[in-house]
């Protein structure tokens, strides 16, 4: 019989510039339960969940554990409370094994421990729940579903009793994430309790028991996972521009004969000297949005830096505007009037610690020894309405915001900034649907209206059909395709990003 | 009840200031109770601080750590820790004194204008020595990969040591009595306002008159440092490479995705730095110094080291500059009055830097968090 393991009350919470994150939410936790939490961008989720990660301190509410009033001011003190956190980064380090990772933190072991009695113990617990990984791989040769499969090994050999998970899903195709529900429920089903943040509704519904949804930094209503409509859901998170939703094809573009951005035979080394793009040739014309699908790992990140300036090329040519850029930096990508939204938006996107303003001038402003600011303050307020950004003025420093509000600044600059073409990798990320919506026809407008030539590579096939002229499949370096999104099957689709 | 440490919603508009001024008062009891266990008299220990606050002796080393300090807050705001000013400084004179005394000396047929053409380009010399000096730091960083910190460190020694073979060979004076040194600037050169008061017999208006002397004196240095932190403040919030330097603090890999030269940008905020450093040398060696004496390394007051300080105390805040040069500076010849008093020795000074500046580093993260109380 379940019980409330976990109940946090009255949570408030207010961050830097007076953003109020949360207001007296309150929500119970409950044995063998999933529990999802719902809620558009800045609605307060990843903060509820970082408070009782012992990552943030509510500023006022109480956390209940077995209707004990605990403190969680750290995510060692959560995880001596049996809470654990998986994100939607793999916390682990690339170069070590699996072994080597898990071994790390893990109170069971001591610094003589050797790792060969890690790695047994290892394999034994992963043979319980049904998770085949070996031990002795190196973390950098997982796949992303391994390497998150290898976060909840970790949980579980944390003695976890309740995993939260921050999005950590978000990148799994469709049919991996299925297969780590089942795991999930076979936790659940074990008296654990688990409680996810997606902004994929249907997966919700299908895998909740519950939902919570919060609405800034409310909790608007919680429902019963099998009873709730995807309407009502979509309703209650956000309001009447629930009506804006979609995921309808966008009108098709008419691309020009020229192409714009094209690869020949291109090969391009990964971090750890592997050949990651293995011979990759494509065309983006005038106009035309090519998106490239596939699991996060399997050379696009190496793909769209090299297209940016921001890797070099171990063969091949990269041509933008017939302009052969292949290894001549980012400069003169940038010059080209080429936009990136980078695959690590908080690493190459962006930087928290300036204002908005100044991030903007350091792309759009980078040519005059002197910065208009009348100018780049015009720019940043049309981008602040336009995409509706929650930010408290222009000046305000990047890091106040929410996760969602920051990939806007993002993606809206480069959007904003491109003039011949826009290197696109997971624009939508962190992104509630009215958002990426948006963001969505923001970028089929400018290539529709401007001739903008667009790639787009996401892990988002939802996305990826919504938008593309045409479509590629990206697995283990090598690009499948072109496909018409019109006569490519999904599943199909989905076969190739798997096999 | 109980205390919890949250971030600030939103930065106190007097926090830093305020921090500053707790560090000095706590750091300033801490060393009372420190010398008094040793049997020193607190009352006269505070006292002598007090009054170290007042003197015009701080004027000098205020103006000249706020050039200073202005200079390193540039390569600071990159995360490039330029700590070789000391040497920036020594080596940014060696121009002044090739054009003061070899290249244009002054003569009583010398054209009446030569003098401010000398002093323009004996700054103009200086700084150009100094952003050199500090580039060749900088061009380590970016281009070879090895670090500033000690690069800039070991280039101190390298410019104590060219100075003194300068001073001990071509340099070395015609007119020094027997001593390692360079000859005199001369006068026509110097850089200061002589003014003569008369003493009025009453102890507190001496006092003020010889405030207001020493300011006078030092015209031309409440000028040049004026112009400094105005010039900073231009490159900060109206320059590109202000705004790039500002951006390679906090994410260099942002910068080299909008397409800028990370390397171009780390050596231009160490040649910036050693830029404004030569100018604050060209000021400091005209106004003051006025000769090299060998060796350098012992003659030398740490003007370098101490700006490091002084940028540290600000929070690399522009506009507390001055304010943290005028504790440094007053913090110092507190050191020294009390060793004139009898009140410690030379470890004195240290201990009340060091008192001050350990209460400062335990209360900055008042900065972005503050402390409540929850029931």
């Amino acid at each position: 019989m379940s019980y409330e393991y976990v109940v946090l009350k009255e949570i408030s919470k207010k961050f830097a510039g007076g953003v109020k994150a949360l207001d007296k939410v309150t929500i119970e936790i409950r044995t063998g339960e999933v529990l999802a939490l719902l809620g558009e961008n800045g609605a307060g989720k990843s903060t509820l969940v970082k408070i009782l990660y012992g990552v943030y301190s509510a500023d006022e509410g109480t956390i209940y554990i077995n209707e004990k009033r605990v403190d969680i001011s750290s995510p060692a003190e959560a995880i001596r409370h049996g809470i654990v956190m998986v994100s939607q980064h793999p916390q682990l380090i690339d170069t070590l094994s699996v072994a080597e990772n898990l071994a790390l933190g893990l109170k069971a072991f001591n610094a003589f421990t050797s790792i060969k009695k890690v790695s047994k113990f290892i394999s034994e617990k992963s043979g319980k729940f049904g998770v085949k990984i070996d031990p002795w791989e190196k973390v950098w040769r997982l796949t992303y579903t391994q390497k998150q499969l290898v976060e909840m090994i970790r949980a579980m050999l944390l003695n976890a009793r309740v995993v939260l998970l921050d999005e950590a899903l978000t990148y799994l195709p469709l049919e991996e994430k299925r297969k780590f529900y089942k795991f999930i429920k076979e936790f659940t089903a074990k008296g654990g309790s688990a409680v996810i943040i997606t902004h994929k509704i249907p997966e919700a519904l299908e895998a909740a028991d519950r939902i919570a949804i919060l609405r800034r930094g409310r909790l608007v209503g919680i429902i019963e996972g099998g009873s709730a409509r995807i309407d009502d859901v979509r309703k209650m998170m956000f309001g009447e521009s629930a009506a804006e939703i979609t995921y309808g094809k966008l009108q098709a573009s008419q691309p020009g004969e020229e192409a714009v951005i094209e690869t020949q035979d291109l090969w391009i080394t990964g971090d750890f000297g592997e050949n990651a793009v293995r011979g990759v040739s494509l065309r983006v014309r005038e106009g035309e949005v090519v998106g490239i699908a596939g699991i996060v790992g399997n050379g696009q990140r190496e793909l769209t830096q090299a297209l940016a300036g921001l890797r070099k090329v171990s063969r091949g040519r990269i041509l933008i505007g017939g302009r052969d850029v292949t290894n001549r930096g980012v400069r003169v990508v940038r010059e080209m009037g080429v936009g990136y939204i980078p695959d690590s938006p908080l690493a190459f996107g962006i930087s928290i610690d300036n204002s908005m303003t100044e991030n903007i001038a350091a792309l759009y402003q980078r040519k005059s020894m002197l910065v208009n600011w009348s100018e780049v303050r015009e720019v940043a307020s049309s981008l602040i309405e336009a995409y509706k950004i929650m930010i408290p003025d222009a000046g305000s420093l990047i890091k106040v915001l929410s996760g969602g509000n920051i990939m806007k600044v993002i993606v809206s600059k480069e959007i904003n900034y491109c003039r011949r073409a826009l290197i696109a990798h997971n624009p939508t990320r962190a992104l509630d649907e009215v958002s990426a919506i948006m963001v969505r026809k923001s970028i089929k407008e400018r290539a529709i209206s401007d001739g903008v030539a667009v790639l787009l590579v996401s892990e988002d096939l939802d996305e990826i059909y919504q938008v593309s002229d045409s479509i590629y499949v990206m697995n283990s370096g090598k690009l499948y395709g072109p496909f018409p999104p019109d006569e490519a099957e999904r599943s199909n689709v989905e076969h190739l990003m798997v096999i | 009840m109980r205390f919890i440490v949250v971030r600030r919603t939103k930065p106190h508009p007097y926090i830093k200031p305020l921090i500053i001024a707790l560090s000095l008062i706590t750091g300033m009891g801490l060393v009372a109770i420190l010398l008094t266990l040793i049997g020193a008299h607190p009352f006269a220990i505070l006292v002598t601080i007090a009054y170290s606050f007042t003197t015009p002796q701080v004027v000098k080393d205020m103006l000249l750590l706020t050039m200073l300090g202005c200079a390193l807050l540039i390569s600071f705001k990159g995360a490039v820790w330029n700590v070789g000013a000391e040497g920036q400084l020594y080596t940014a004179i060696i121009p002044i004194v090739w054009i003061t005394l070899y290249v244009a000396p002054w003569s009583a047929g010398s054209p009446p204008h030569q003098p401010i053409l000398i002093i323009l380009a004996s700054i103009t010399a200086a700084a150009v020595f100094g952003a050199m000096w500090g580039a060749v730091a900088g061009a380590l960083r970016a281009y070879v990969g090895i670090d500033e910190v000690p690069v800039t460190l070991i280039m101190n020694y390298v410019a104590y040591y060219v100075v003194n073979i300068l001073v001990l060979g071509p340099f070395r004076g015609r007119y020094v009595y027997g001593y390692i040194r360079t000859d005199d600037l001369p006068d026509a050169y110097k850089l200061g306002i002589n003014v003569v008061m008369q003493r009025t017999g009453n102890a507190f208006l001496d006092g003020f008159l010889e405030f207001i002397r020493v300011v006078v004196y030092y015209a031309y240095w409440v000028l040049a440092a004026a112009l400094v932190a105005l010039l900073t403040w231009v490159v900060f919030n109206h320059t590109t490479i202000g705004l790039r330097i500002k951006i390679l603090g906090s994410n260099p890999e942002f910068l080299r995705a909008v397409g800028v030269d990370v390397r171009k940008t780390t050596v231009m905020a160490l040649a910036l730095s050693g830029l404004l450093v030569g100018v604050a040398s060209a000021i400091y060696y005209l106004g003051d110094l006025t000769r090299l004496t060998y060796p350098i390394q012992a003659q030398t007051a740490g003007y370098g080291y101490l700006a490091i300080l002084v940028v540290w105390l600000s929070m690399l805040e522009l506009p507390l500059i001055p304010l943290s040069a005028y504790i440094v500076s007053s913090l110092r010849n507190a050191g020294r009055n009390m060793q004139i008093f009898g009140l410690g020795g030379l470890e004195s000074t240290l201990v009340l830097l060091g008192s001050v500046l350990l209460t400062y580093s335990a209360l900055r993260f008042l900065t972005e968090y503050e402390v409540r109380v929850v029931k």
